[in-house]
């Protein structure tokens, strides 16, 4: 018998009813296998192996709990490894070997069990599965009353802190009345302020920050903060200015490329904040982000290298690690950047220019080995074709990198 | 306020004022002649970033440094976050879809 497994809310009931089940029909072995994307997981991999292994290992404890009597056998694997694994057509060929390979033909399901992360690829799974003749059944287990995903455990600390944000934003609003008025004024915003503030605590402190929130570490982010954002409208007005000249430049000098950058910022806040200083920075336009990598359009070679330059990460690293992290490389020199001609399928089938020499890691990861080697001849190719294309030199100065 | 402090200033609001009319202006001649919906998406953030942040300009010193002061800052600082937001978004959209950006040499679409 052949059990996928994976983080669920129902993975503990779901192991329980496997091992029943394997009991029953006297099945010589139960296989507790987790299918993982390690494409996916970038930098991080060390630590998602050893998670996957905990898990396993917690999977094979339980098991042997549940166990009675004749005991089955207990297998626990790591799947897919080698494999690129994205549709749900994918998992179920992964499983499917698996499954061959030691001779398995019913295979147990966790309900809640959800192999793309967010992307629900659970039921076409097991269609999948089935179409390939597998028996598979998903385990009957009861989904403990859900808590809502946007909740989180929130504490005094939480409370407090959004009470005080939400009071302090009632008073700025009310132009803050309750230092500058009479005695009625203040009574009256104290009152009302901190009932809306109240309201406003109470009712989403469990939900606003994803993380126990840090007060000292927050003061000193602010703190730079307050130094960041000086310098990003200090960026926006230059850049302004200079496609403000683009735009009313007769010949309309732009030279648009879809460009790939690996940032070496981390988490959802510190990634949000750069992401859309890149996009309030006219020139350059995050198109998408995906894990650790930003697709960013950039109007024209000094916007690109602007970004490749990387000094809004820089920045960015500074308002959330401190000075010392500022000082990491820039993503050119990393070789953490890359240009793409069009949407990523294209790009894969061999459309994509380097721009870094030193990409050769991300290149292996992504099976694309031999395009390295094609870079130049690309490169040199793609500067031809624009020549022949462009009627008139659209090219504007600075750009010296793109030929 | 004496004469001169007030012809100052009312000098620098209309200096504000015509600067983010003239950066909105520039925004939507950009609108029209970029080439496709990414390098559109360019240009409508320059409405709000220096377009709006001059108006806003303008309105703190019509005001004086006064509470609506306050709010006008807000009202930039809800644009500065929100602006990005659609933008990318309109992007993100295109980019699912499949668009192929614009290169030099095509077609204007």
């Amino acid at each position: 018998m052949l059990v996928p497994v994976g983080e669920s809310v129902t993975l503990r009931q779901t192991v329980g009813y496997a091992v029943g089940v394997a009991e029953e029909t006297d099945a010589s072995a139960i296989h507790f296998v987790v299918p993982v994307a390690w494409h996916s997981a970038g930098d991080v991999e060390p630590a998602v192996r050893r998670e996957v292994e905990t898990l396993l290992d917690r999977v094979q404890v339980w098991a042997r709990e549940d166990a009675s009597g004749t005991t089955p056998a207990v297998e626990t694997a790591i799947i897919g490894e080698e494999q690129y694994m994205f549709s749900p057509d994918d998992y179920a060929g992964v499983l499917a070997d698996y499954a061959d390979a030691h001779g398995v033909e019913r295979i147990v399901v966790d309900p809640e069990y959800s192999p793309g992360g967010n992307v629900p690829l659970l039921r076409a799974m097991e269609v999948s599965l089935v179409e390939r003749g597998y028996t598979v059944e998903e385990a009957p287990v009861e989904t403990p009353v859900r808590r809502s995903r946007l909740t989180r455990p929130g504490g005094a600390v939480q409370f407090g802190l959004l009470f005080a944000v939400s009071f302090l934003f009632y008073q700025l609003l009310g132009g803050f009345a309750i230092v500058t008025g009479d005695t009625f004024d203040l009574f009256y915003e104290l009152v009302t302020g901190t009932i809306a503030a109240g309201i406003v605590a109470g009712s989403l402190h469990r939900v606003t920050m994803s993380e126990r929130p840090r007060l000292r570490r927050l003061g000193v982010q602010l703190v730079r903060l307050s130094l960041y954002v000086p310098y990003l409208l200090y960026e926006i007005v230059k850049s302004n200015i200079l496609i403000t000249f683009i735009i009313l430049h007769p010949r309309l000098p732009i030279e648009p490329r879809l460009t790939r950058v690996r940032v070496a910022v981390w988490g959802g806040s510190p990634l949000t904040t750069l992401a859309n200083s890149i996009t309030l920075t006219p020139g350059t336009l995050t198109v998408r982000a995906d894990g650790q990598y930003l697709y960013v359009h950039a109007l024209f070679p000094s916007a690109r290298e602007g970004l490749f330059a990387g000094t809004l990460e820089r920045a960015v690293r500074f308002v959330y690690y401190g000075r010392a992290a500022a000082a990491v490389a820039t993503p050119e020199e990393r070789g953490d950047t890359e240009l793409l001609q069009r949407p990523e399928e294209d790009a894969d089938a061999g459309a994509s220019v380097r721009s870094g020499e030193g990409s050769s890691e991300e290149t292996r990861r992504e099976g694309e080995r031999s395009e390295e080697a094609r870079t130049e001849d690309e490169r040199s190719e793609e500067a031809r074709t624009r020549d022949d294309r462009s009627d008139d030199d659209r090219t504007p100065p600075g750009d010296g990198g793109g030929a | 306020m004496s004469e001169l402090e007030l012809g100052l200033r009312t000098g620098a609001i209309l200096v504000l004022l015509a600067g983010g009319v003239f950066f909105t202006f520039v925004s939507a001649v950009g609108v029209i002649r970029l080439p496709d919906v990414y390098a559109r998406a360019h240009t409508a953030s320059q409405t709000d970033t220096l377009g709006a942040g001059l108006v806003v300009g303008a309105v703190v010193l019509t005001y004086g440094f006064e509470t609506e002061v306050i709010k006008a800052v807000l009202l930039l600082v809800f644009i500065f976050i929100t602006n990005p937001t659609a933008a990318h978004a309109a992007a993100r959209a295109a980019y699912v879809e499949g668009i192929e950006p614009w290169t030099e040499g095509e077609e204007r679409r």
